[in-house]
């Protein structure tokens, strides 16, 4: 029991101790979505993401109903239709770094993140390649980019309408890390 | 103590979950979206707002009567009453609009403002709207052997509060109380009652069957005239940026005034008639991003 105790209790420590803990609640997702017919781009500035570099933790997820693609009707059926946000209201990626970079100021470091990506009610494992940068004292800077296969997702893709959506989604994430407790 | 320590135990073990970030909204009070599929249900004004900056353009038409046989291909030789309309938002709450429809050659001005909307946590339960507008009767009565109206004499005006609420994704109902005011319902002017004042209760309705469609009901029973009650069934398709909406209705009425005096023949199925709405919103273009 004692043993317990004491395993438990420096797991506690071991936790608490990790100060490598970069946090943001306003980073910048874009899809981009390129089909025949029509080109369009959808932002949001509420990306959120925690990055652990001492427990090597990552862990973002977007609030859909803030994307937006520049048309209020295009947002709405694309939150309706498609994403079906009233369900599913978030995309969310948890995992982590392949290999924990040393990073050093002002240096863009490479990095890849391995992990789970859950957009429309669905879970897959999924890489992304990115890179981190050590920008200030106390902010590292995240820039990365993945597809998404709509279909991977569950999301369908109506025959009417596949050459103005395409199924492949380009996502690029940029987001301005800063650290806390 | 052994409780504690489980407790223990079970905080240590779960504080990795506990250092994954907690999922919150941007915004709690998230609006219901797409209570209808347009800003315009059969003949009826909806709930449904329209962004800044957007125009809402909508051509409708109603034929003539299907009774009239496969000769005249059911009403469709017998002349349409065809109403362009134009609402453009000034903001996300107010849009202003204009009209214009065949029967009696019909100008109109109307507005809409949007007092509340329904949240998807039911903290605010229904949508609520409030619609109302003016016309002038331009057709030419020269040939009336007594004078013919005047400018004042050809006006009618109406207000409607719209109160909505989109039970699930399938299920949406509004209701709205109307009014409409003739200043002078001459008997020449084509409407059946000859009353200046008319009460009806507006009653819409869609029923969504598929992701993109759906069946859209109409009722207004009259309350203050012997006219008989405005009936509709119909189909709404959502097309890219269209909606397209096909229906059947009693009466060749496209605007408020004229759908509360115009009368809806004698039994319903009278003057069944086939009616046909397409509805287009341009987008003037916003900032992205910028939630």
């Amino acid at each position: 029991m004692m043993r317990l105790i004491l395993f438990s209790a420096f797991i506690l420590w071991t936790s608490l101790a990790s100060a490598q803990k970069f946090m943001t609640e306003e980073g910048k997702a874009v899809f981009l979505s390129e089909a025949p017919l029509s080109s369009f781009e959808g932002e949001s500035d509420y990306l959120a993401g925690l990055i652990d570099l001492e427990q090597n933790l990552l862990d973002f997820y977007l609030d859909l109903n803030t994307l937006e693609t520049g048309i209020g009707l295009r947002d709405r059926h694309m939150r309706e239709n498609y994403l079906e946000t009233e369900e599913f209201p978030f995309a969310e990626f948890t995992g982590k770094l392949d290999d924990v970079p040393s990073l050093e100021m002002n240096q863009q470091m490479p990095v890849k993140a391995i992990g789970k990506f859950k957009i429309h009610g669905v879970e897959r494992e999924i890489e992304v390649n990115g890179f981190l940068t050590w920008v200030s004292e106390d902010e590292i800077n995240l820039e990365a980019s993945f597809e998404v296969l709509l279909s991977d997702y569950e999301i369908p893709l109506p025959k009417l309408v596949f050459y103005e959506l395409a199924e492949n989604q380009k996502v690029t994430l940029t987001a301005n890390l800063k650290k806390t407790q | 103590m052994k409780r504690s320590l489980f407790t223990l135990l079970i905080f240590t073990i779960s504080y990795p979950l506990f250092a994954q970030l907690e999922r919150k909204l941007v915004n709690e009070n998230l609006p219901v979206e797409l209570t209808f599929h347009a800003p315009r249900h059969i003949n009826l004004l909806t709930v449904e707002p329209l962004d800044k900056k957007s125009m809402h353009f909508a051509i409708m038409h109603t034929f003539g009567p299907i009774d009239a046989g496969i000769e005249n291909l059911f009403g469709l030789d017998n002349g349409a009453n065809i109403q362009f309309s134009f609402e453009f938002a000034l903001s996300d709450k107010f849009s202003a609009g204009v009209a214009r429809a065949s029967t009696d050659k019909y100008y109109h001005v109307f507005g809409r403002y949007h007092i509340l909307q329904q949240t998807q946590n039911d903290n605010m339960p229904i949508s609520l709207s409030f619609a109302g507008g003016g016309g002038v009767n331009s057709s030419n009565y020269d040939f009336l052997p007594e004078a013919a109206p005047n400018f004042a004499e050809r006006t009618s005006y109406w207000g409607q509060l719209m109160f909505a609420r989109r039970f699930s994704s399938k299920v949406s109902l509004q209701v709205s109380p109307m009014f409409s005011y003739f200043v002078d319902s001459r008997e020449i002017y084509q409407i059946d009652g000859d009353q200046e004042f008319y009460l009806a209760l507006g009653l819409s309705g869609k029923i969504k069957v598929t992701d993109r469609s759906s069946l859209t009901l109409q009722w207004i029973p009259n309350l203050n005239s012997d006219l008989s009650n405005n009936l509709g069934i119909g189909w709404d398709i959502e097309a890219g940026g269209h909606v397209f909406q096909m229906y059947f209705v009693t009466s060749q009425a496209l605007n408020e005034p004229y759908l509360l005096a115009g009368g809806n023949g004698d039994s319903p199925w009278e003057e069944f008639r086939l009616g046909f709405n397409v509805n287009r919103v341009f987008a003037t273009g916003r900032k992205k991003g910028k939630y």
